[in-house]
């Protein structure tokens, strides 16, 4: 390699990308770092899932199944729906932060993508906190409920997959939100907005339980790639739908990324035009 | 009637003992050990109508824990404290009514108002009829010339138009005592001398009792007419400020030049520095004869240059706040006179911005971000 | 001249409001941010009921009218609180960095005193909320309005009573956040759903230490059915927390005044 180096060869691929594994490593121990907050929000999860199971349990009642899920279903469904907003949900105010703050002028200097480096300084603490999220859930879940949907490891490297592709999609939807702040300053509200949205579409209950129209429109949107489709590869893996899902995800990743990647061209010319 | 009588008080406390290492926080979580600190030991003094009082001492003296106790924050653990003939712990609330405080660090004005709002509401925690609280602002504001930032609001102005603004408002209920704790600290010069010629006149014209405790040497000298010094929980010194000037002046310092090397060997005395020409001298007039020591020194060589100068009041502070004890403490403020603080600018430099009577800029309604799964 | 009669706590805390809007005045645009904020977020959750509803039917006996009075009742319960003592979830952060004795010398009860020293912009949200879901329900108007008031303020009270209590734990603990913004979350989660899904033998924890029973399930029930006889039961228990909390306040300031907190409070 020493000799490629010597020999002018473009970098190797693992050099090109080490920065952004130290950023994920970064952003981890600064996030071990600042633990105080954890405590609050696992307290917030684990509350939210008693009350949903309690909500699920009385509607059940009655009943073995509604828009095709069980009882078991349901509640399962709203702990692996849940997860990306618990976890991904601060993605917006890192880089608001930084608009705001102007430093983003420094960073649109450095010698690596804004965005990407963005995305992986966010994603190692974000990980680990899908990680105890996930184990609080099943807890939660197994105490509730007496059973695991989870049945075998493909479905759980599904799961992960389907999480991480969620992770991209919010991180690149919020940072493109976040860079909005080039034009309006007081845009917290589209964030508001945003999880609004992904809170009725997808978060709280499956989509199969809008209204038939309403659902049709909300698969256009990016909201149920994000809780929808690893809820439902949680509880109804059938070996059909979930690489539908999976793909559908990847394609909105992607769309986000080219969406966010576009504002923050749009930004950059701004601050260039500005100074910032 | 003293306005102020303290007798023997005393206040400490039990503070843990942090455990350093693993093995002893661990065991310190079950058996916690206290240690005993005993902030202020058996003060006493009494202050007079109309006087106005200098506390001082460097940081962990015991005087914000004496003023504590004076204005009823802190209960005493031992001897007695009474304030216009009340126990300040007990009748904290009547006592309130007769007493202004300024505690540098705290404000009692609303941090996004302007102070004419705050006056308002003062006017209301202290039942001030109306017609006579226009009268009394009108005439603060006249006196501390605070016209032109009362409609300012607070966080706008500058850290001594606050301080006036601050002593202004404390002087709403007309008290007859007025506590200050560190009033002039983070001030620039004008401003500090600004404010103590505003409180030499409080005390000329209104008799008002000043109770003061700073660091400052500018604030004894200038407001205040007697000084009481603080180290390590007890009084070190209490005296007026003609005495200890009295006292002070009899310390000099002389330095001396020659053309040449000299001996400097004096019967009695020895040189605080000294070079092979030059030398400087501490003496105590009371102990030497300063035209003799002069005229000997004169004598000693071709003398270039000849300075007499009072010893800096800072220097013979430094030196009875040095006192490892108390003891040591009185011992060096009997040798060298006069006591000041001088040692920096103390404890929290400058004015909280005062949480209190603001708006909650961040606060969130019932269930924004509270119930959207968002934490 | 009687001191600290009832007229001049009147005319202190009428005061203290007063300047509380001042202050809040300077924020117009952050108090329309905020409001925007809350209404969508409410909004959010309508929609959720109305969906769930109509595709299940009505939740252990509340239909969509009954979540949303509940959302309007706890809505303004928790605005009036905080638009009136807007310090009730600071009071820990006040106990902790020593702003306490600012209060202490004055001549005005510091529990009070404290409590009212501060507004929360968006607080006025909230109660507006209550009132304008309120005239988009079905039901009688007038008297339903002013039995809606009257729950609102006894409902007000006991939220006030009860975080104010969880803060005044900053006596004794030290930080005590923790704590504090664990029973706010448990409130609201409670309050803003069916008391129905839970279990009956659970339930006593909304009439004691969660008192969700008497900021939002009584009140509906009395303003559903406009029963005015409930109020004096409602504001009996209004009374016991605010007791309660201000006599715990109590301790914690003895302590407080013993100074065994010292830390570097200088």
């Amino acid at each position: 390699m020493r000799a490629a180096r010597a020999a002018g060869a473009p970098r190797s691929l693992v050099m090109r990308y080490a920065k952004y594994f130290m950023a994920a490593r970064l952003g981890l121990h600064t996030r071990l770092a600042y633990r105080g907050n954890a405590i609050g929000r696992s307290l917030t999860y684990g509350l939210f899932i008693f009350v949903y199971s309690r909500i699920w349990t009385t509607v059940m009642a009655g009943r073995t199944e509604l828009g095709g899920y069980g009882l078991s279903a349901l509640v399962w469904y709203f702990i692996v729906a849940e997860l990306p907003s618990f976890a991904y949900g601060r993605f917006f105010g890192t880089v608001a932060e930084d608009v705001k703050s102007g430093q983003i002028a420094y960073l649109v200097a450095r010698p690596w993508s804004f965005l990407g480096y963005g995305f992986a300084q966010a994603m190692g603490p974000a990980l680990l906190d899908i990680g105890s999220f996930a184990v609080e859930g099943l807890l939660f879940g197994l105490l509730l409920l007496g059973d695991c949907p989870l049945r075998d490891p493909a479905q759980a490297g599904a799961l992960l997959l389907s999480l991480l592709l969620s992770g991209v999609i919010q991180y690149h939807f919020q940072a493109g939100i976040a860079l909005t702040a080039f034009w309006v300053e007081e845009n917290s509200a589209f964030l508001w907005i945003w999880q609004k949205f992904a809170l009725v579409i997808g978060t709280l209950m499956p989509i199969e339980l809008l209204p038939e129209t309403a659902r049709r429109m909300a698969l256009r949107t990016p909201f149920p790639w994000i809780a929808w489709a690893p809820g439902r590869i949680a509880v109804a893996w059938d070996g059909g739908l979930s690489p539908a899902l999976l793909a559908g995800q990847a394609a909105w990743a992607l769309g986000a990324i080219l969406l966010s990647r576009l504002v923050y061209a749009a930004g950059r010319r701004r601050i260039a035009a500005q100074g910032g | 009637m003293a306005l102020i009588e303290v007798r023997s008080l005393s206040k400490s406390f039990r503070a843990r003992v942090r455990a350093s290492g693993f093995g002893a926080s661990f065991h310190s979580l079950f058996k916690p050990q206290w240690r005993v600190v005993e902030a202020v030991k058996e003060v006493s003094f009494e202050v007079g109508e109309g006087e106005a009082v200098a506390f001082l001492g460097p940081n962990g003296a015991g005087k914000s824990t004496t003023i504590k106790m004076l204005t009823g924050i802190l209960e005493p653990t031992g001897g007695q404290a009474r304030v216009l003939s009340l126990d300040p712990s007990r009748r904290r609330t009547q006592l309130a009514t007769s007493i202004g405080t300024v505690f540098g660090q705290k404000s009692q004005l609303w941090f996004h108002l302007p102070p004419s709002d705050s006056f308002a509401l003062l006017a209301a925690v202290y039942e001030l009829p109306r017609e006579l609280f226009l009268k009394r602002r009108d005439e603060l504001v006249d006196r501390f010339g605070i016209g032109p930032w009362m409609d300012v609001p607070v966080r706008k102005l500058s850290l001594g138009e606050r301080i006036r603004c601050e002593v202004a408002a404390s002087l709403l209920h007309a008290p007859r005592i007025l506590f200050l704790d560190e009033p002039t600290i983070g001030l620039d010069v004008v401003a500090k001398r600004e404010l103590r010629s505003l409180l030499e006149e409080l005390r000329k014209r209104e008799g008002t009792t000043l109770f003061l405790t700073s660091h400052d040497v500018g604030d004894i000298e200038k407001v205040c007419k007697r000084a009481i010094i603080i180290h390590h929980g007890s009084v070190v010194v209490d005296e007026s400020m003609k005495e200890l000037r009295h006292r002070a002046l009899s310390k000099k310092r002389i330095g001396v030049k020659y053309g040449g090397p000299v001996d400097l060997e004096l019967p009695g005395l020895s040189p605080v520095k000294r070079t092979a020409d030059a030398a400087s001298f501490e003496i105590d007039t009371r102990s030497h004869n300063l035209p003799e020591l002069i005229a000997a020194l004169a004598g000693r060589g071709e003398l270039l240059d000849l300075t007499v100068e009072d010893e800096p009041l800072e220097d013979i502070i430094a030196e009875v706040f040095r006192g490892g004890n108390a003891e040591e403490a009185r011992a060096a403020a009997r040798a060298t006179a006069r006591a000041r603080g001088g040692l920096g600018d103390g404890a929290g430099g400058g004015i909280d911005s005062g949480d209190e009577g603001g708006r909650a800029a961040g606060s969130q309604g019932v269930a924004t971000g509270k119930q959207g799964g968002v934490p | 001249m009687r001191r600290n009669g009832l007229g001049a706590y009147l005319r202190f805390l009428g005061a203290a409001f007063s300047s509380n809007i001042q202050a809040a005045m300077e924020y117009r645009v952050n108090f329309l941010v905020q409001v925007f904020g809350m209404m969508l977020n409410n909004a959010a959750f309508a929609v959720f009921w109305k969906i769930l509803i109509d595709r299940a039917g009505s939740i252990g006996g509340y239909g969509f009218t009954d979540v949303m009075a509940l959302w309007a009742i706890v809505s303004t319960s928790f605005g009036l609180a905080h638009v009136f003592m807007g310090n009730i979830r600071n009071l820990g952060s006040v106990i902790m960095k020593g702003e306490l004795d600012v209060y202490l010398l004055q001549p005005k009860d510091p529990w009070l005193n404290v409590l009212v020293s501060r507004t929360s912009v968006s607080a006025w949200g909230d109660t507006f909320y209550g009132y304008i879901v309120l005239a988009f329900l079905p039901g009688p108007s007038v008297p339903g309005f002013l039995l809606f008031t009257v729950l609102a303020i006894i409902g007000a009270l006991v939220l006030a009573a009860t975080f104010s209590a969880a803060e005044s734990l900053a006596f004794f603990l030290g930080d005590s956040s923790a704590i504090s913004g664990a029973l706010a979350e448990f409130m609201l989660s409670f309050s803003l759903y069916p008391e129905t899904i839970f279990d009956r033998n659970a339930r006593w924890i909304f009439y004691s230490i969660i008192p969700s029973g008497f900021v939002a399930f009584l009140p509906l029930a009395a303003w559903k059915s406009l029963n005015w006889s409930m109020v004096p039961l409602l504001a009996a228990a209004a009374l016991v927390y605010v007791i309660a909390s201000r006599a715990l306040f109590a301790l914690g300031l003895r302590r407080y005044e013993s100074g065994s907190q010292m830390g570097t409070r200088l």
